[in-house]
């Protein structure tokens, strides 16, 4: 939800391959980037998102060599700043950055409350005076990168912010996805994501991203878990498909080409959202009985961190239709194409 | 307009002349071209002119000087936020000659001593906004115990609010409510039923759902508001036939309904709508910057309406901005008389409490200086009546307060244009519009989502018991 317009820096140059490929057909060429940050994906253009998807191909091709690092990022400086836990996700980015040569500094902070240490502001001030180019944040309340964007002179990329958006995440998805599925492209597939919808910036993230898409998106998960995205599916959002909210695990599955199972989270039950987690199982679980509801070669996916055993089986989790690691690999290549396009910086090999 | 001297803030107007001026009189309603005349502090001449069928004016408009029923001047304990000085010079800026402040500074206003120490500050700022008070009803404003009422009231509360907690405890609101009655004073709540409202950040709707906020829910105030008005019929019927409540700053329409049925059924009950629930909505949260009686169906993202970043603390308010229908029937509640009065609930805040992620931003708007200009919004878009508008802003919560004032203080809230009086009235000019900016806020509080925004209806000229609360540099 980026209001930036402005093409950050010096013309982007596209890695090459997909340079050759954008001359071939009417692919979208590095002018169609036009974020200076990452927020969310809910601004995205369709070229937009197109591009980040070659490019994160491209990124994908270097991670493949035996040395998986390109001088691209050199004397760049990506400050990580993560006020909530965090392994996966500040891992990807760190790897993501260090791939494209950038200095990488790590600050893990708290962020319990405003009363408390120094300002958000303040923080982002102080990174940008230390001489960082980007940052990557992490944050419990949603809206907060925004507020880093309005006062930091280089780029703020959304490592995930309260209950509102995971940019990458949706985007390492949807890659994930495209790469998997026959034909390369999610548009009339049935996507499910199922649980915990009403606390994850990923479901959020990915209703903007697979809408676009022109994906059959479904969210299911128990009805207090659902609440107001019943709405939110009845609202015209121009250049998004419609999507379906169910709480009927069987009519989400039904021939579904996609299952992406969320964590959930035992804080559920005291807040009083689910009798038990034993029962959230019994009826949510995506389980291998289950699962064969869909159509045989359904992607299995999960953002991570997982409960096995509690939203998925194990057997689910590793057996022959789980993408979950490869979604780790895409990650950090989605995050090597994001940094580097807003760098604005051409790519060097 | 003319003045024969240079008059500063707190002076008495010597002599001031209005030729040819829009009045607008709700005590009697009338309206139309007049020409008026202050000499020493008194309305000298009201002149109407002869009816002509002239179109209402355009260009300037007097009226009785505004009456706020809800504001939020931070003195003693949060002077960085507002004093009772500069609330008082951002009230002559909004046009309003007299102002009702809530209880919840630090100390709050639970004992006579702190009243007696805002209304003695009142005093010495030497402006004649003329500033009365609301002590609070439960100790610390806590919820557990009754405040002092009975030497709140002798040292001149109008009435009790914990406004911005409401009193959860059924028992002990109802003991609020039967106390005041005693005492002969007004019980103000602030509706929230707070377990529906733990956490929230915005109105429950497409809108917080999208962007991730936690939801605030239209029954999380009618809940509130339907359990106020059972405990107030019954405390009426039984105890306390003279029970006065009022509801502040409400903002569903479900809740205009309750009070709508309960007036119906004679209960005494009187309430408020702010000029911010009227006139925004949450679609403002997104990004979009168009007011409720603007085109659009309450979603942002299908018309195009987004023109701003997302999650501005500005917006960040208690109760929460709500969807467009939402503040449509707060503006019909005000056409037909079931919403008394328009109260500002200005809450200044500092930069340091607002310029934080937007769950961690304090609640409330700075909007003493803004109301006028959001109603006078409402009255080109054909959604009040000037008339209607001036007298929800003057005579409307003068008759909440009733006799009220007149037994706290010994004297009245009687805003009108007498011939005669001490002069009371607001001066503005409806053809000439204002950029509402930090420099031209006079309140400390900056915390305006109308910062940068055009508002009609400059205010000339304030004048409260015949002394000058505001003139501007340019009139």
């Amino acid at each position: 939800m980026t209001i930036e317009l402005e093409p950050t820096a010096s013309p982007t140059t596209m890695p090459q391959a997909a340079a050759r490929e954008a001359d071939a057909s009417r692919a979208p060429t590095a002018d169609a980037w036009k974020h200076r940050h990452v927020l969310d994906v809910d601004d995205f253009s369709t070229d937009e998102i197109e591009l980040a998807m070659r490019t994160t191909a491209e990124m994908k091709e270097i991670l493949a060599r035996p040395i998986a690092k390109v001088p691209t990022l050199r004397g760049r400086s990506v400050t990580i700043l993560f006020y909530e836990a965090s392994t996966r996700t500040r891992v990807s980015f760190e790897v993501a950055a260090k791939n494209l040569s950038a200095d990488v500094v790590n600050i893990a902070a708290q962020s319990s409350s405003v009363s408390k240490g120094e300002s958000l502001i303040d923080t982002v001030r102080t990174i940008e005076a230390l001489g960082a180019d980007m940052i990557v944040m992490r944050h419990a309340v949603s809206g907060a990168p925004y507020l880093a964007a309005e006062h930091f002179s280089g780029n703020v990329l959304n490592g995930g912010d309260g209950w509102h958006a995971h940019p990458t995440q949706a985007l390492l998805d949807l890659f994930t996805m495209r790469e998997r599925l026959p034909g390369g492209s999610v548009r009339g597939r049935k996507v499910v994501i199922l649980g915990d919808i009403l606390h994850s910036r990923v479901a959020r993230s990915n209703i903007w991203a697979l809408t676009r898409s022109g994906a059959d998106l479904w969210l299911c998960g128990p009805a207090t878990l659902l609440r107001g995205f019943e709405r939110w599916a009845g609202a015209t959002m121009p250049g998004s498909a419609r999507f379906t909210v169910a709480s009927s695990i069987d009519d989400a599955l039904a021939d579904a080409d996609v299952v992406m199972a969320l964590r959930i989270q035992k804080e559920r039950q005291a807040g009083g959202l689910l009798p038990s987690l034993r029962e959230y199982t019994a009826r949510f679980a995506l389980t291998r009985a289950r699962l064969a509801r869909a159509k045989p070669d359904a992607l299995v996916m999960h953002p991570g961190p997982m409960n096995e055993g509690v939203e998925i089986m194990p057997d689910v989790a590793t057996g022959r239709q789980s993408v979950i690691t490869d979604q780790v690999t895409n990650g950090v290549a989605v995050r090597m194409a994001l940094l580097f396009l807003v760098s604005g910086v051409p790519l060097v090999e | 307009m003319s003045s024969s001297d240079a008059a500063g803030i707190g002076d008495r107007v010597s002599d001031l002349e209005i030729a040819g001026a829009w009045v607008v009189d709700p005590t009697t309603g009338r309206e139309g071209p007049a020409d008026l005349a202050v000499e020493d502090g008194v309305l000298a001449r009201l002149d109407w002119h002869e009816p002509t069928g002239a179109t209402v004016g355009t260009g300037i408009v007097v009226a009785p000087g505004l009456v706020d029923l809800h504001a939020h001047f931070r003195e003693p304990g949060f002077e960085d936020a507002e004093t009772v000085a500069t609330g008082q010079l951002a009230a002559g800026h909004g046009g309003f000659s007299t102002v009702c402040l809530m209880p919840n500074t630090d100390p709050p206003v639970d004992e006579a001593p702190v009243l007696a120490t805002v209304l003695g500050r009142a005093f010495e700022s030497g402006s004649p906004v003329r500033v009365l008070a609301w002590g609070a009803a439960t100790r610390g404003r806590a919820g557990a115990e009754l405040a002092s009422l009975g030497e709140l009231a002798d040292g001149g509360a109008l009435g009790f609010s914990d406004d911005g907690n409401p009193i959860e405890s059924g028992v002990l609101f109802r003991n609020a409510l039967v106390y005041a009655a005693m005492l002969g004073r007004i019980l103000v709540d602030h509706p929230e039923d707070r377990a529906l409202t733990k956490g929230a950040e915005a109105n429950e709707g497409l809108v917080a759902t999208v962007l991730g906020l936690r939801g605030w829910p239209a029954a999380g105030e009618e809940a509130a508001v339907a359990r106020d008005l059972a405990i107030l019929a019954d405390v009426v019927a039984a105890d306390a036939p003279g029970a006065r409540l009022h509801l502040t700053h409400l903002s569903t329409a479900g809740s205009i309904e309750l009070v709508r049925r309960a007036k119906g059924a004679r209960l005494p009950v009187t309430c408020d709508v702010t000029p911010h629930h009227m006139a925004l909505t949450d679609e403002w949260l997104a990004g979009a910057r168009r007011f409720a009686w603007g085109s659009g169906r309450g979603n942002p993202w299908e018309d195009g309406a987004i023109v701003a970043l997302p999650f501005a603390t500005s917006l960040r308010v208690n109760p929460p901005l709500r969807t467009r229908s939402d503040a449509l029937a707060l503006l019909a509640g005000l056409r037909d008389g079931t919403v008394d009065a328009i109260a500002t609930d200005h809450a200044p805040h500092t930069q340091v409490d607002k310029e934080v992620e937007f769950g961690f931003a304090a609640t409330g708007i700075s909007g003493m200086e803004t109301a006028l200009g959001l109603a006078l919004a409402a009255v080109e878009a054909g959604q009040l009546a000037l008339v209607r508008a001036v007298e929800a802003l003057t005579t409307g919560p003068a008759r909440v307060l009733g006799d009220v004032p007149m037994a706290a203080t010994g004297r009245p809230v009687a805003p009108g244009l007498v011939v005669g009086q001490a002069a009371d009235l607001v001066v503005l000019d409806r053809a000439d519009g204002w950029e509402v900016s930090a420099r031209s806020l006079r309140s400390l509080g900056k915390n305006s989502p109308l910062l940068g925004m055009r508002l009609p209806g400059r205010v000339l000229a304030t004048v409260a018991g015949g002394r000058l609360a505001w003139l501007d540099d340019e009139a």
